[in-house]
């Protein structure tokens, strides 16, 4: 009987959604996307597509600038002790939250408190600041934020939506829902989320405390915004294509073409600040240990033309552990390590892999050089033709990279020992070259929060962070990033590929997109007007 | 995904199915349920829906002409060179990139274009025949020992292994084949062993089945009885009479059921739960090709065109083999 | 086994159903902790957690409770109808199952529907009939049965969606999203649906009723929509088990093709990332919805059909 009346109502609205057209949409924009988030609480999920919705939801006590700078945003002004360990912010005056809470220095403590409480389980807020060690709230618009060690990435990290301020009220009142249910006091307030499918916000009108960046201020041009999940790189395409959705997110670099083509479609790119796709390895034990094979495998690939082909010309080749629009990026480290199979097969010769077996693979002591590559498909099946090329330039100079895809499960048991695998692939997103700590600090392992999977120990490379982040002078911090950076090529402790790009595709209709310093689209002066 | 039995569930001989018994060419499955219930009655019980007048010579008139069977034959003639000597038809080696000559439509250096790699779609869509054939084959002799050894164990268990055996069996039948895979694989990971395992053990039930049936009518049949009459020992009745004559049609069915288990492989790899990149299975070709379509048609359409074509002439030649040996056993039963 | 009293028929076969979705229940459970890697681990994803935090989530989620007791648990929830709590979505299976099952019911009855109107065309006009059209819908039968449904999603996306440009590329809302997916369903299901058909048919062409028919001058269409038709459509009942499999296996792969929503692919990846209740959830929602319809057709059948209520097994 249940099944029959599921049956019945399923037809019906089957039924009702035929009649949707595209064009009943109004001043609303359709966003499509590959991603959907977990969570709405900014402060749990580490997902980029989190950020892209928390911004429209949440505001953060500073914006970033293009050129790095921090600007007010619901902290009037700021400033830092001598020491760099206390933060002085005073807060914003007649800002409210889409519960109608008025925000308050209050609520900056919380949402602090919240993204470290271990109850709150966060995946990477409580990463972001953790030199944070507590708040105390002087009168409501003066909060004093105390660090446990001076941090000049502090700043940036509260630039960041997953540091989006959320309502105290909702805080305390809402603990069990706030991925679900988040309230913010962004543009847009979220109004639903059918999993799998769509997510809804409509124009918070009330909205008067846009950061600097922006380009007019009171609510959002759009009345709603709605954020539509289609996984398939060509049927988000397609999508866009045919008018079913306003805009895409990761447009497939295949596409590009096509798109041009169309007449009506555009499209906007910028470069993802932070760590570029990157290969780790494995320096501690197995073939990489040495650093000639570490060598070798760098000139071995022929990334420029791998990339070149694969993302047809839309993505350019990593040279460092940071991409170009980082700030504090060196561009000392470009060109260092070129495709040479010449020299490759020299290095190898060298650490002794001179035997060869049947496939061409090169033998040292009996044992094969392989290089264990596993990979989760739903998270690097997009990167799987990189690998495969890259599988293919490195047989031939007699490598072995065995590029695995096993289940999530075996993939994070391994990287969590750091045994039973030589490299991984990874990519991060933060304007902030702190963010070279988390993937290489020696303090940084995994059991401690980090991503140093295989325990590298470069006490040379430690220093060069470690000043990096206490320095405050721009000049400083710009020589003990550079220092960092050519350490990592100079020992080849990682193998950079590819600098992720944000291609977004939009109809003729949409005006005003632009991105974050994260790379992400903003969507508050977006305006959907007449195809120009 | 046709991979699944039309049995009702728990319906062992009472469901209707008997009416679809002799259905022509490749209803694999359909013809399946269909001679697991025919299997499980004596055939004097079977007569009343057999209808007395249907000319059992008339049926056995194949829909396809002789012709379609050479073809069908000369498909899988090449298919198995393919298979086996894959370096005798391609044109390079399979992993073979070339950046500068990737996503080429079809033409003389590349019948059938290049990927977006670079790498030759025919000399792939060659070498791609041993990991296909492979896995579809495969996992019907998974099924086909599974399911016999389940088959014959519930025969000469007893009463109470056998209801629990069909229980088992009821329960795994419930589910959509492809689905019970997906489980299988879920536990074991992905991987061609594990997907031919998994598609293997997801045809088990309805092969147990049929070896049940089979057993249980040799077993009643008049020779059988007369040897144990005779004083034979029962198991080695069994072993010698009731095993041996059990088996055929597992085997004629196992051959109907290869072309749809290659279909569930290639389907499992489409997922990306069979052989890993860069094997080129047809199946995950299609997968990794499809964004590209519209780059290079080839992508698209050669590894699909591959499978459809091996499971069309399995399919011509498992009916033609499976109609031979029904047109014996009824003129045998007359 | 003779013939039982209606009743108790049905009594054993419902008794049967539940046997089925108890069964597929553990059977997913079963499968799920059999898995290797630590699920908790798995759930939280590739960025890196403390050993601290990893430990609270899996007391939190009871992984730290003995195997029994986890089963014991998920079986008393389930009576009561719950369905546990997704661990990648923070969401209710019940509503995640009810928002997605509507996605692919429509998927499936749009299929099932294009598949039965094609078969019946394809039988009534071929049935009996002359050698040429029937060896061409052989032929259309063969083609259909052994080409692989996402071969065939992505040749009508290709053609329909990229270079005519005629129907939506992706998105479940609308009809027009609905056409490409539910023919390239239709399309793997119609063959087998049309050869059972027509056997049918043409046996009951054969039946002497239907010879006298035709002695009286009946023409061969008429024939076949009149006499023969009734008889077909027999064994296509005896086929829904094999129709609702079909219809289900069949959205996990098309519902991946062309991005659509739907229980399906809610599965495909609940699978990929262990999340058991999600799994468990859809295993026994279409185990009891198969479960189900089979009662309910073999309950149809039995009466339709009074033989079979004489003979047996």
């Amino acid at each position: 009987m249940a099944l029959l009346a599921l049956l019945l109502t399923a037809t019906t609205s089957g039924c009702a959604g035929a009649l949707d057209t595209p064009r009943s949409r109004g001043n609303v924009l359709t966003y499509g996307i590959d991603q959907q988030p977990d969570c709405l609480d900014p402060q749990v999920s580490p997902l980029d597509v989190t950020a892209l919705v928390d911004r429209n939801l949440f505001d953060s006590l500073v914006e970033m600038a293009p050129d790095g700078h921090f600007r007010p945003w619901l902290a009037e002004r700021w400033s830092v002790s001598a020491d760099g360990r206390t933060y002085t912010f005073r807060v914003r005056d007649g800002v409210t939250f889409h519960d109608g809470t008025p925000f308050t220095a209050h609520a900056v403590k919380a949402t602090l408190d919240h993204a470290v409480d271990p109850r709150t389980k966060s995946q990477y807020a409580a990463s972001l600041i953790s030199s944070y060690r507590s708040s105390r709230v002087v009168d409501a618009s003066t909060v004093v934020v105390r660090l446990s060690r001076p941090d000049s990435a502090f700043l940036q990290a509260l630039s960041t939506a997953y540091l989006g301020i959320q309502s105290p009220t909702s805080l305390r009142e809402n603990t069990g829902n706030l991925c679900t249910e988040p309230v913010g006091s962004g543009p847009f307030r979220l109004t639903g989320w059918a999993r799998n499918r769509s997510l809804e916000m409509e124009r918070n009108p009330d909205y008067r405390w846009a950061p600097p960046g922006a380009r007019h201020s009171g609510p959002a041009h759009l009345d709603g915004l709605v954020v539509q999940f289609i996984t398939e790189g060509t049927a988000r395409f397609g999508a866009l294509a045919t008018g079913q959705v306003d805009a895409i997110g990761n447009v497939p670099p295949a596409k590009i073409g096509a798109l041009k083509a169309s007449g009506q479609l555009r499209h906007l790119r910028a470069e993802s600040p932070g760590v570029p796709n990157t290969v780790f390895l494995n320096t501690r034990s197995g073939p990489l240990a040495d650093e000639r094979v570490r060598k070798a495998l760098l000139r071995s690939v022929d990334l420029d033309q791998l990339v070149d082909t694969l993302y047809f010309g839309r993505y350019s080749r990593a040279w460092g552990a940071l991409t170009p629009t980082t700030p504090y990026y060196s561009a000392s480290v470009e060109g260092r390590a070129p495709y040479d199979p010449d020299e490759a097969a020299r290095l190898l010769d060298a650490a002794g892999w001179t035997g060869r077996d049947s496939r061409g693979i090169r033998v040292k002591d009996g044992r094969p050089l392989a290089l264990r590559w596993p990979y989760i498909q739903e998270v690097h099946g997009k990167m799987s033709a990189l690998a495969q090329g890259m599988q293919a330039q490195a047989k031939q100079v007699g490598i072995d990279l065995r590029w695995t895809s096993v289940d999530a499960g075996a993939f994070i048991q391994k990287t969590d020992s750091g045994r039973g695998l030589e490299m991984f692939s990874a990519s991060f997103v933060r304007a902030e070259p702190d963010i070279l700590r988390y993937w290489f600090g020696s303090r940084m392992t995994i059991a401690n929060g980090g991503g140093n999977v295989f325990h590298l120990d470069d006490p040379v490379l430690d220093r060069a962070l470690a000043d990096g982040a206490a320095a405050s002078d721009p000049q400083a911090r710009a020589a003990a990033y550079a220092r960092a950076q050519q350490r990592l090529v100079d020992r080849a402790l990682a193998l950079p590929t590819y600098v992720p790009v944000s291609l977004v595709g939009t109809s003729d209709r949409v005006h005003g997109l632009r991105f974050e310093p994260n790379a992400y689209p903003l969507f508050y002066d977006v305006r959907l007007g007449d195809p120009r | 995904m046709t991979d699944r039995l039309p049995v009702p569930i728990g319906s062992r001989g009472e469901g209707p199915a008997m009416t679809a018994a002799k259905s022509e060419t490749a209803v694999q499955d359909a013809a399946t349920g269909a001679r697991e219930r025919t299997g499980a009655v004596s055939p004097d019980r079977r007569a009343p829906s057999r209808g007395g007048t249907r000319p059992a010579a008339r049926r056995a008139v194949p829909r396809l002409p002789g012709a379609g069977t050479v073809i069908a034959s000369l498909v899988l003639a090449v298919v198995a060179v393919a298979a086996v000597w894959p370096e005798l038809l391609a044109l390079r080696a399979p992993d073979q990139v070339d950046p500068v000559h990737a996503l080429q439509g079809p033409d003389g250096a590349h019948p059938f274009g290049t990927d977006q790699l670079g790498r030759d779609v025919f000399s792939r869509v060659v070498h791609g025949a041993r990991l296909t054939i492979t896995l579809g084959l495969g996992s019907v002799v998974v099924a086909v020992v599974a399911g016999t050894l389940l088959g014959l164990l519930a025969v000469a268990g007893g009463r109470v292994l056998d209801e629990v055996v069909m229980r088992v069996t009821d329960v795994l039948m419930a589910f959509p084949g492809l689905l019970l895979a997906l489980l299988v694989v879920a536990v074991l990971g992905p991987g061609t062993t594990n997907a031919m395992i998994a598609i293997g053990a997801a045809s088990a039930p309805g092969f147990a089945r049929l070896v049940r049936g089979q057993a249980l009518v040799v077993r009643e049949s008049g020779y059988v009885q007369a040897a144990v009459v005779l004083g034979l020992p029962r198991f080695s009745v069994f072993l010698r009479h009731v095993v041996p004559n059990s088996l055929p049609p597992v085997l004629v069915f196992a051959t109907v059921h290869t072309g749809s288990a290659i279909i569930a492989g290639s389907s499992l790899s489409f997922l990306g739960l069979g052989p890993q990149a860069p094997a080129p299975e047809w199946g995950a070709m299609l997968s990794e090709g499809r964004d590209y379509v519209d780059l290079s048609w080839g992508l698209g359409v050669f590894p699909g065109l591959a499978v459809t074509a091996t499971v069309v002439a399995i399919n011509v030649v498992g009916t033609r083999l499976r109609r031979r040996f029904e047109g014996r056993t009824t003129h045998g039963e007359h | 086994m003779t013939t039982a009293s209606p009743v108790r028929w049905l009594a054993r076969r419902l008794l049967l159903a539940v046997l089925v979705v108890f069964g597929s229940a553990t059977a997913a459970f079963l499968a799920m902790e059999l898995t290797p890697g630590d699920p908790v681990r798995t759930l939280l994803g590739t960025t890196p957690q403390t050993a601290e935090a990893t430990e609270r989530i899996r007391h939190d989620l009871g992984f730290d409770r003995p195997l029994l007791v986890r089963y014991g648990l998920f079986l008393g929830r389930l009576v009561t109808g719950d369905l546990g709590t997704s661990y990648q979505l923070q969401e209710p299976v019940r509503s995640l199952v009810t928002g997605q099952l509507w996605s692919t019911v429509t998927l499936a009855l749009a299929a099932f529907t294009l598949a039965l109107a094609g078969a019946l065309v394809l039988a009534v006009l071929t049935a009996g009939g002359r050698r040429l059209p029937r060896r061409i819908a052989g032929f259309f039968d063969l083609l259909t049965i052994s080409a692989p449904a996402f071969w065939i999603g992505v040749l009508l996306l290709t053609v329909f969606s990229f270079r005519l440009r005629l129907f939506p590329a992706a998105g479940g809302t609308g009809l027009s999203g609905l056409v490409l997916p539910a023919v390239t369903l239709a399309l793997s299901m119609v063959g087998t649906l049309s050869q059972v058909l027509r056997e049918a048919m043409e046996r009951s062409l054969e039946e002497p009723f239907a010879l006298s028919a035709k002695a009286r001058g009946t023409g061969l269409l008429g024939l076949r929509l009149r006499h023969a038709l009734r008889h077909g459509l027999i064994p296509l009942v005896t086929l829904s088990g094999w129709t609702l499999g079909a219809l289900l296996s069949g959205a996990v792969v098309i519902e991946t093709v062309f991005s659509r929503p739907g229980l399906g692919r809610v599965l495909a990846t609940a699978i990929t990332s262990r999340d058991l209740p999600v799994v468990t959830g859809v295993v026994v929602v279409s185990a009891a919805a198969f479960a189900l319809i089979t009662v309910a057709v073999d309950a149809l059948y039995r009466i339709i059909d009074p033989r079979l209520r004489e003979v047996g097994t």
